[in-house]
């Protein structure tokens, strides 16, 4: 009876309805930052006036129409460029470091038995249900203790503790559904422990290492809450420079901005989604 | 049976040097810091910053009203906000739940391709920037925002209506940025749900409320659980929606340590604000992985 009505037309209909609800509240916001980035109308956003692409061209640099009172909140080319540099290094340092650690603990893990395996399962995961803000406090207070200068390198370091454990779960997934046998065979035919990871596991693990590299950037190029604990007044990254852009006043130049990143996130995640959904 | 010896100290020199950068990352830049950060919730606050070791428990005093000296006053100002904290973070789970269940039905019963785009849709949004799409809200909810322009537009108000700076919009905020952890669990779970099930609890003669409230709802439970779990943590301790969608008037215990870290700089009673979110944290962990182990336990049996 309940499979009936939930298949007769109105209920179908219903969920369709409520499906495209859904993904209108995922989106509209998103959108309107889209369309918002081409208004030329900086008193308002909400009221359109002309389609521009001045918003644009002043974060490269470009010619621009805009008034002293907008200069005033328009960052120099060259300062977002240092913190998109700043950002680029950081995501691309943590998340390498963190796919080597994630991906060595994930073999020890998946293809070993020894008596910690518990405890490092437990441990894993704490980095991740630990909340953001704490770590970042307890991050701050021991690099402040032992002397370390906030830079990058702290930053990274902060990044590549929680994001070790993200890799660690893709990589796993995928050795868990690995063929065993080729492995075997590779090491009955006397190829030493390396050979056989180099040219039967790597191979085969490759998509969840990719994946779980792409997820790692992806986390560390939008980290705020750790980074604006632990990184210094020398070394912003985007999303924090975006944060003091938004406390001093929302400006049209955030618009842009925010669909540059958000369109370079997207396409980050839609190969790592990719990668992932291909079977082998 | 040399050999088979030399091999297995092979192996464990080949885990050993599989696990020591975890290891070694963990200890030094995890689990250290963290215990540092209990210890200095039990020392003295420094004049200028930083901390004197000196034995000193009152900076819970603070917070829970015991134990006090002469210098620490009791403001239970901390614990009404850690309970506007608690209230807004179940809000928040209550919300994302409301919304997700109904769409993880809606995309169970897609097939194909269909379905893979519409998993890929949902899952997107969670991609973006947690700062953009909370500035999204900002420009929806604010006086001169879009909600704001068309109803004034459309003559339905004359004045702009006060949407932001409310628990409504810090809630709202949340759950826009949350909805993908509570989504992801559920749909697990209801992808799962065996139909069979269903069918024999109506052939029993069961109404639809009946089978949803003894059939499909228990079965989904895991998902539901879970993703109230995962939802309800990052909503405690967030600063970061309440700053922004919140302004002044939202405060929550997030701002409270981001405040006592770097602005009023007392770092110990930031510390101990930080441990008492610790505290809730590990309790619903414990809760959950628990459950879990009972589940385990009866699904063998």
């Amino acid at each position: 009876m309940l499979d009936k009505i939930l298949s007769s037309r109105f209920w179908s209909w219903l969920f369709k309805g409520y499906g495209i609800v859904f993904l209108i509240f995922l989106y509209l916001p998103l959108g309107l930052i889209f369309v918002y980035s081409f208004n030329a109308n900086s008193i308002n956003m909400a009221v359109w006036t002309d389609f521009t692409f001045d918003w644009y061209l002043t974060i490269f640099g470009g010619a621009n129409s805009q008034s002293e009172f907008d200069a005033a909140f328009t960052e120099s080319p060259e300062r977002i460029f240092e913190v998109v540099r700043n950002s680029a290094v950081v995501a691309l340092c943590a998340s390498t470091i963190s796919t080597v650690i994630g991906t060595a603990t994930a073999i020890a893990l998946q293809r070993y038995n020894f008596a910690g395996k518990k405890f490092y399962q437990a441990l894993l995961i704490l980095p991740m249900i630990v909340p953001d803000i704490v770590l970042g406090i307890a991050l701050l207070i021991f690099f402040v203790g032992a002397g370390f200068e906030l830079s990058l390198l702290t930053i990274i370091i902060g990044h590549t503790t929680f994001l070790a454990s993200y890799v660690f779960i893709v990589v796993s997934a995928r050795l868990a559904g690995m063929d065993t046998t080729l492995e075997q065979a590779s090491a009955d035919l006397g190829a030493g422990p390396l050979t056989t990871f180099r040219r039967v596991t790597l191979p085969q693990i490759m998509p969840g290492v990719v994946g779980g590299f792409l997820l790692a950037f992806i986390i560390s190029l939008d980290d705020v809450v750790i980074t604006y604990f632990i990184a210094g007044v020398g070394s912003q990254t985007l999303p924090i420079f975006i944060l003091a852009m938004m406390r001093r006043g929302l400006r049209p130049q955030i618009n842009a901005l925010a669909v540059l990143l958000l369109a370079f996130s997207f396409v980050v995640a839609a190969i790592g989604l990719y990668l992932r959904s291909r079977k082998t | 049976m040399a050999g088979s010896g030399a091999i297995l100290a092979r192996k464990r020199r080949t885990l050993i040097l599989l696990l020591a950068p975890l290891t070694l990352m963990l200890s030094v830049f995890f689990l250290i810091p963290l215990s540092i950060m209990v210890i200095y919730s039990f020392l003295e606050p420094g004049l200028y910053g930083g901390v004197e070791w000196n034995w000193y428990p009152y900076n819970y005093g603070r917070i829970l009203g015991w134990p006090l000296n002469d210098f620490e006053t009791f403001e239970v100002i901390y614990l009404k906000i850690f309970l506007n904290s608690a209230q807004i973070a179940v809000m928040t789970v209550i919300v994302t739940f409301l919304l997700s269940y109904p769409a993880a039905f809606w995309v169970s019963r897609m097939t194909g391709a269909r379905k893979n785009l519409a998993l890929f849709l949902i899952t997107l949004p969670f991609f973006a920037n947690m700062l953009v799409r909370i500035y999204a809200w900002l420009l929806l909810l604010r006086p001169t925002g879009f909600f704001n322009t068309i109803l004034q537009s459309t003559g339905l108000i004359a004045e702009p209506l006060n949407l932001l700076f409310t628990n409504f919009s810090v809630i709202i905020g949340m759950v826009y940025i949350l909805t993908p952890f509570m989504f992801l669990p559920i749909y697990a779970s209801v992808e799962k749900l065996d139909y069979s099930l269903v069918r024999a609890s109506q052939d029993l003669g069961a109404n639809p409320i009946q089978t949803f409230r003894r059939v499909i709802l228990p079965l989904t439970a895991p998902g539901i659980i879970g993703g109230s779990v995962i939802v309800f943590i990052p909503a405690l301790g967030n600063f970061i929606v309440p700053a922004f969608l919140g302004g002044s008037k939202v405060q929550m215990t997030g701002n409270l340590i981001e405040r006592s870290f770097l602005q009023s700089r007392d770092w110990p009673f930031g510390a101990a604000l930080a441990l008492l979110i610790m505290a809730f944290v590990v309790i619903l962990v414990m809760f959950q992985i628990s459950r879990q182990n009972r589940a385990a336990e009866r699904g063998i049996a």
